[in-house]
């Protein structure tokens, strides 16, 4: 059982840290990002439509990178170009990938589900999870395009006067997003077997609460993920067994994220830790 | 700036026709049976004044916190916790006293799920965004909890309550079937129609206003701003809860899991889509009860249920190019 646990931490944690990697460059560069969540669905309904049309495992892959940086480039246009409130550009986001993976699965998959999906090992996905968050805290400090990614989420006036453009940047940075949530997805679906509606279930808002309770740093980031990610396989190891004579409805386990980072929102100040220049043009 | 409001408007128009290309339904068909599925009959009116009730009154909670500077995104899982509440004391409690009581228990529920949210804003400078999406998960586990364990109706094999007693149930005001009103519509309308009076007339009014417009200048001229975020954030989840309770009595008559649609999220959309009167919020509810009542007759001509989110994602997006813009930095 131990076993079992272990593994299913690691199954389940991968996909929360891609995209909360996803999000920490987002909001590092000044990005305010609520829109993970939109970002993964997409990729996981372009990952299992592609796959299942051409029975290549590049070419859906391809896709689902395609489609949530497809959604992440909108979001910098909208917030950077056209300065709309990067919360609403994120709802509007959401909805319109929640819709849309609706109506292209219902309109293009085949309903007897004949045929299987090409999956990449889960152990990619797994190893570049657990890579990511170690190789982002070193790059940002020590590669010249990560210390422009804090000088254009920190205070985007002086970085300017330092010959950063933050706009530019913040669009290099919205494609790593779209490209991390795009993995995320794919795994998402990798581990599933094929597209369910709304199948990514809230995991793009625990990836946010993960890079809000790691107070915006990789690797603590990292730890949140994995944190949640046991929580999630607790949950399913200890489904309708007693617990110290109490039955706990699996309800409870699945709140914890998001009480946690409730919790550590009133506990300490959550605006503190954040990137200074978060929301600023 | 023109130039790119009407690059995104055609750029929506064309998504929504290309899909429906795609669907394999003519463009112009699809909007004429839209509109004759939500306007084309008597119950289709009926069904459109139904989808916007909800609406409205979501669509006030979200629009007054707003006003306020606030976003609540929390208006899902406010109107969840609402609904739950007063079906729960309404199920105790029979008669006109349960309506009393059980909607008041439903606006004191919103409030309630609100209430951290605002604590956290004011006072520790916490994103509501985040910490109301939060809530939001949270009132969708316990609802789910709750409906499966303690409130179940053990003779369902779904998780749902028993069914209301019809003495507990919010009547209609007009009833000559399939045309209807419900007591419940007309309450969002006056509870509006209260709201703008409030903000325009009132010194709490102002002083929320002056805090959404700007929040240095507002703190500059001595109001208490943290209050003032504290109590909208508060007042928003109370009529989210309301519109939970009035959904759950007029219309619904149980609690059950998956009880909102996802009625929080649209009124984002209708707030948003209202601009700076709440007598917007007439129009913007109508058209979005509209979109949701007729979506379910296009559905019949094979355009997936998902097209009215694109429609709304798309609606939301391209009001926020025209009006909703980020004046600078926000603090």
């Amino acid at each position: 059982m131990l076993w079992v646990l272990l593994v299913g931490t690691v199954t389940l944690a991968s996909p929360l840290i891609l995209a909360a990697m996803g999000g920490y460059v987002s909001e590092r560069g000044g990005i305010v990002n609520i829109a993970l969540e939109g970002k993964m669905l997409a990729a996981c309904a372009a990952t299992s439509l592609v796959g299942f049309a051409t029975g290549s495992v590049l070419w859906s892959l391809a896709a689902g990178i395609a489609s949530a940086t497809a959604l992440a480039w909108s979001h910098w246009l909208l917030t950077q170009k056209f300065r709309v409130d990067a919360v609403v550009s994120g709802m509007a986001l959401n909805a319109l990938a929640f819709g849309a993976t609706n109506f292209f699965d219902k309109r293009f998959t085949d309903p007897t589900h004949i045929g299987e999906m090409p999956r990449l090992p889960l152990g990619a996905y797994q190893a570049l999870a657990f890579a990511l968050p170690l190789l982002l805290a070193y790059g940002v400090r020590r590669t010249r395009a990560g210390v422009r990614l804090m000088a254009s989420g920190s205070d985007p006036d002086k970085a300017r006067q330092m010959g950063v453009e933050p706009v530019a940047v913040r669009f290099w940075a919205q494609t790593v997003t779209g490209l991390l949530c795009g993995l995320a997805g794919a795994m998402i679906v990798t581990n599933a077997g094929r597209f369910v509606d709304n199948m990514t279930a809230g995991r793009g808002f625990i990836a946010l609460a993960a890079l809000i309770l790691g107070g915006w740093r990789p690797v603590q980031v990292g730890l949140a993920c994995l944190f949640f990610g046991f929580a999630e396989a607790l949950q399913l190891v200890l489904q309708g067994t007693d617990l110290m004579g109490a039955k706990i409805p699996s309800e409870a386990w699945s709140s914890l994220p998001y009480l946690a980072t409730i919790v550590a929102l009133a506990g300490f100040a959550g605006k503190s830790r954040a990137p200074a220049g978060l929301g600023k043009v | 700036m023109r130039l790119r409001v009407a690059l995104v408007s055609v750029a929506a128009l064309l998504l929504v026709v290309g899909a429906l290309v795609l669907s394999g339904v003519p463009p112009t068909e699809a909007l004429a049976e839209l509109a004759r599925g939500a306007f084309g009959s008597k119950s289709a009116w009926a069904g459109t004044l139904r989808e916007t009730t909800p609406l409205l009154l979501a669509g006030l909670a979200v629009f007054l916190a707003l006003r306020a500077g606030l976003f609540n995104i929390g208006v899902e899982g406010q109107l969840v916790v609402g609904a739950m509440a007063s079906v729960a004391v309404c199920l105790a409690v029979p008669g006109a006293a349960g309506v009393v009581l059980g909607t008041l228990a439903g606006v004191a529920a919103g409030a309630l799920w609100a209430l951290p949210a605002g604590l956290i804003k004011a006072y520790r400078n916490g994103h509501e965004v985040i910490t109301t999406i939060m809530l939001n998960g949270v009132a969708n586990f316990l609802s789910t909890a709750l409906v499966a364990g303690p409130l179940k109706d053990p003779s369902q094999q779904s998780p749902t309550t028993r069914l209301l007693d019809a003495s507990t149930r919010i009547p209609d005001l007009y009833s000559a079937p399939p045309f209807r009103v419900n007591l419940g519509l007309v309450a969002g309308l006056v509870l509006i129609a209260a709201t703008a009076w409030w903000l325009r007339r009132t010194v709490a009014g102002f002083e929320l206003r002056a805090t959404g417009a700007n929040l240095r200048a507002a703190e500059f001229a001595g109001v208490p701003v943290r209050r003032v975020m504290l109590w909208s954030m508060v007042a928003s989840g109370a009529i989210g809860g309301l519109a939970g309770a009035l959904q759950a009595l007029a219309y619904e008559g149980r609690f059950y899991a998956g009880f909102s649609p996802g009625y929080g999220f649209d009124s984002l959309g209708v707030a948003i889509l209202a601009g700076a009167s709440p007598f917007g919020l007439l129009p913007s509810a109508l058209a979005f009860g509209a979109l949701a009542k007729g979506s379910t007759s296009i559905q019949i001509l094979g355009v997936p249920k998902g097209l009215s989110y694109v429609i709304l994602g798309l609606l939301i997006v391209v009001f926020a190019v025209v009006r909703y813009r980020r004046e600078g930095a926000r603090d």
